[in-house]
């Protein structure tokens, strides 16, 4: 049977390898489950290909059999015992209060020996972990003074959905035997698990978390990603610097003649071109009926209508955005350098809209602000500067809405352009080459 | 599946040369891959369209000689340039069109204009063509008039022999399904029960291999029809019986093949008509140009004097701009009512400007679900890169002070997330890159009269909108 399936397999390879096509939106094939080695080999490291897809049913026995094979293969996956080894095992302790408040630091002392230390638990967090170990902790949780690690409800609950934490209740509402406070061992065994439902209902709702929120949290630290929360998480804290005004001054005003010398000899070059000055933009033509020299003159009296410079703007606060068009996560590509006690600037920032709260796409004062909120970052790199499709593309702000409809999510990457600032009538830009070769990109349809 | 498709490159390339070998089985056909390509009809050359577009506006540029300022005779030779002009200034030419105003729209029919306003800024669409105006030539290249082929016809070739191989495969399934079917009852009698179920998952591979088999059978049949359609048409058999013989089998239903019977029917009955009136064949296509397209002709280049079709008589500009505010709803405002600052015409206007003045060739995106498509220079050098998509904003605090403006401003702004979405879809699809651009709608203002003025009171804000792929940006 495996067999057979890697001959499938093999065939459609080719299909498989085209990066245009989106695989999360392909169906599964299950049978492929079969073969997985991973559950008993984890040196294996070749991922699972897919099927071939019949698009109707038909009577044959053939189709049906395949279809029971994979729902076999699937139950089968399901099925398989999932053991987790005592030695890797994390016990942590539900909080209902958060952390304890930081000891008033007294000066002098303390902040000598230990100066990060404990001073960054969040109030939100509610799991601690006595006793930490293991990779995930690398990128999650802060440590306290006593070197205990707290989650943040989304952290704690992605942790135990993955089957990486045990998550007890704590003994004040179990109300067990109450244990002295050094023999956390006794602690651990008497305490009794929390079930996913019971972690799901204490954590969702907790300190801002909605299920959208955790919903996008989980699917991208599923997939590597390291994730930390931006100032804008709580949606209270609203900072009002009254710069809206910031983004009506980032307007470009057609351009003026200028006066001097210059501007003295243009009009006289302008009365010899067109002596019965006809150039008018009342009542048009706006480039008159004179004679005209070269196009890139006519093409600059033509700028009349005000284009937003993203440059001119400054950045503001990113608290003096309104919820849920603003930044409320932080997010690393894998193979960043992550340090949890001096975060690097995020390689992508995360604004969480649920569709059926905010049923509408952004206003532009919306969006403005949204985007003001991200710091300059204009196209750089040599290919960049070569091609102006790549920088128009890129942008010079740029930010990911994460639009969940009722779990399903689309991420939307949105960025500030300014056609303005590549002038295409100045030659520099004209592709060379037939329409057939493709310019820029690949064929299109 | 690589193996097939190479195979069946090699076939396209040699059946030509070998119609008499058709019914050869394909994997002998590999080795016939290796001889010398057969020399294809000479395609005939394209047209050189970096010379018929070397103009990006319909407006004369005339150059000054520069000046070298070590060569005193350059300077003369400018003065004496700019005297020439200024003793017989060279004449601008000044097309015509008219407006419509039963379908507001502005229409060109002179054929000297038609072509200068698409070769010069590649303004309008042909009435009768997808978009340059060719009807003409496409016409006489049906009737045989011209040796060649119309871009037009390449579609609809295209497209029917898609369809065709569409067809083909639904047929070769059928069978497959058919033959699996006998099989199973073939199993079934002798009763074998497990005959089948045991070894699914081989049969599977089998059905796989089977699969990609039936797609190189089904080209070698589809290039073996072709060959024979092609005889056919020689021995000028009817087309009917062409369309008998081909894929009325698969499982499209009998309507549709049906259709396709009566439109082929009618085509040959077409043919017979056009022989009669070869002679009296009279270019019945205009070049229609949109409101906003008109507009900056006038309006921006000088270029274009639009006249009222009723009485003759040329609209001046500012009656021509109150004009097409008003036809850009429908029905059309009365000439008397007010203009609005939100008139749809404004709007789209402002953002057709601005991209124009940025150099670019802006059209219509009417077939992606957009407002505009912008083009490098022109549809002829390379395809459209972006897709604009118009949304007005009434950010001005105008529109929020009375409940009443602050309504109709949600109203006309709010855009839903599906609509987004499948804009957004329909655009990564045919690989465009997706503009929102947000115009700022200013108070409304009927003091002025100033059209220059008035377009300067708007804002264009450009965002780019793409599909963020998490998996993709991974590494």
């Amino acid at each position: 049977m495996a067999d057979a399936d890697e001959d499938a397999v093999r065939g459609t390879t080719v299909e498989a390898t085209q990066i245009e096509v989106d695989l999360s939106d392909e169906t599964q094939d299950f049978r492929l489950l079969n073969h997985l080695n991973f559950l008993t080999d984890t040196s294996s490291s070749s991922l699972p290909r897919r099927g071939e897809k019949d698009f109707e049913p038909n009577p044959t026995e053939f189709q049906a059999d395949v279809l029971s094979a994979s729902r076999q293969a699937m139950h089968n996956a399901l099925a398989h015992p999932r053991l987790h080894n005592p030695k890797t095992q994390v016990i942590a302790i539900y909080a209902p209060e958060g952390p304890p408040p930081a000891p008033a630091v007294t000066p002098g002392q303390d902040t000598a020996k230990t100066p990060s230390r404990g001073a960054s638990v969040s109030p939100d967090a509610c799991v601690y972990v006595p006793s930490p170990k293991g990779q995930y902790f690398k990128s999650m949780g802060q440590a306290d003074r006593k070197g205990v690690i707290w989650l943040l409800p989304e952290e704690a609950l992605y942790l135990l959905e993955r089957g990486s934490l045990d998550i007890r209740w704590p003994t004040s509402i179990t109300g067990g035997t109450t244990v002295e406070e050094g023999s956390e061992e006794e602690e651990e065994k008497l305490s009794i698990p929390m079930s996913l439902q019971a972690a799901y209902t204490c954590l969702i709702g907790r300190g801002g978390l909605t299920l959208e929120r955790f919903t996008v949290f989980s699917s991208l630290k599923r997939i590597g990603y390291a994730i930390s929360r931006a100032p804008g998480w709580d949606e209270s804290t609203e900072v009002d610097d009254s710069v809206d005004e910031h983004s009506r001054h980032a307007y470009t005003q057609p351009l003026k003649r200028g006066a001097g010398l210059a501007g003295i000899l243009g009009s006289i070059f302008n009365w010899i071109n067109d002596p019965k000055s006809t150039s008018s933009t009342a009542a048009g033509p706006v480039i008159g009926y004179g004679i005209h020299r070269n196009y890139a003159d006519i093409y600059k009296k033509l700028a009349l209508i005000p284009w937003y410079d993203p440059t001119l703007t400054p950045t503001r606060n990113s608290l003096n955005t309104s919820s849920p068009f603003r930044v409320i996560f932080y997010v690393y590509k894998p193979s960043t350098p992550i340090k949890k006690s001096a975060l690097p600037p995020p390689d992508f920032r995360i604004a969480v809209i649920n569709t059926r709260e905010q049923t509408t796409a952004p206003t532009l004062p919306e969006l403005s602000a949204l985007l003001e909120s991200t710091p300059l970052d204009p196209p750089h790199g040599e290919k960049m500067a070569r091609q102006m499709y790549m920088r128009l593309r890129h942008g010079y702000r740029n930010v990911i809405l994460a639009v969940v409809d009722q779990g399903v999510t689309s991420f939307l990457r949105v960025a500030d352009v300014a056609f303005g600032k590549e002038r295409l009538y100045e030659g520099a830009n004209v592709p060379t080459g037939p329409k057939k070769g493709g310019n820029f990109r690949k064929k299109k349809r | 599946m690589a193996e097939a498709i190479s195979l069946s490159k090699a076939d396209l390339t040699v059946v030509p040369a070998v119609p008499a070998s058709v019914a050869v089985p394909a994997p002998e056909k590999s080795e016939t891959a290796e001889k010398p390509r057969p020399a294809r009809t000479p395609r005939p050359p394209r047209p050189n369209y970096r010379h018929i577009h070397r103009f990006p506006l319909p407006v004369n540029v005339h150059h000054v000689p520069s000046v070298i300022p070590h060569n005193p005779l350059s300077i003369i030779s400018v003065a004496l340039s700019y005297l020439t002009f200024l003793i017989y200034p060279p004449r601008q030419e000044i097309y015509t069109a008219y407006f419509d105003s039963a379908t507001s729209s502005v229409h060109v029919t002179g054929e000297k204009t038609i072509r200068a306003l698409w070769e010069m800024g590649f303004f309008g669409k042909g009435s009768l063509s997808r978009s340059e105006p060719n009807w003409l030539e496409q016409e006489k290249k049906r009737r045989g008039l011209m040796g060649g082929n119309t871009v037009e016809e390449a579609t609809r070739k295209r497209r029917a022999e898609r369809r065709q191989l569409k067809l083909e495969r639904a047929r070769h399934e059928k069978l497959a399904v058919e033959e699996r079917l006998k099989a199973e009852a073939a199993a079934r009698e002798s009763g074998s029960v497990d005959g089948l179920s045991i070894d699914g998952a081989a049969e599977a591979a089998a059905i796989s291999v089977e699969r990609f088999s039936v797609k190189r059978a089904m080209e070698a049949r589809y290039l073996e029809r072709r060959q024979q359609a092609i005889q056919n048409k020689n021995n000028s058999e009817s087309a009917d019986s062409l369309q008998t013989t081909n894929g009325s089998s698969g499982h499209f239903s009998p309507a549709v093949e049906k259709k396709e019977i009566i439109s082929n029917s009618t085509a040959t009955l077409q043919s017979i008509e056009d022989d009669l009136d070869l002679d009296t064949l009279e270019n019945e296509e205009h070049l229609q140009l949109s409101t906003e397209e008109a507009f900056f002709l006038v309006y921006a280049l000088g270029a274009l004097r639009v006249v009222d079709r009723d009485n003759n008589v040329s609209i001046p500009t500012p009656s021509l701009f109150s004009l097409l505010r008003h036809h850009s709803y429908y029905p059309a405002r009365h000439d008397s009512s007010s203009l609005e600052a939100d008139d749809p015409f404004m709007i789209s206007y402002v953002v057709y400007h601005h991209f124009r003045s940025l150099g670019w060739v802006v059209r219509s995106g009417v077939k992606f679900g957009t407002d505009y498509l912008l083009y490098n220079r022109g549809p002829v050098f390379s395809h459209a890169e972006f897709a604009v998509i118009i949304i007005p904003s009434y950010s001005d605090p105008y529109w929020s002070e009375t409940e009443e403006r602050r309504e109709y401003a949600d109203n006309k702004q709010a855009r839903s997330w599906w609509w987004l979405h499948c804009v957004n879809r329909v655009q990564a699809q045919v690989k465009k890159s997706l503009v929102i651009c947000y115009v700022e709608v200013p108070p409304p203002d009927d003091s002025s009269e100033d059209i220059g003025a008035e377009l300067g009171r708007y804002r264009v804000r450009e965002f780019m909108l793409r599909r963020w792929v998490p998996n993709r940006t991974r590494d």
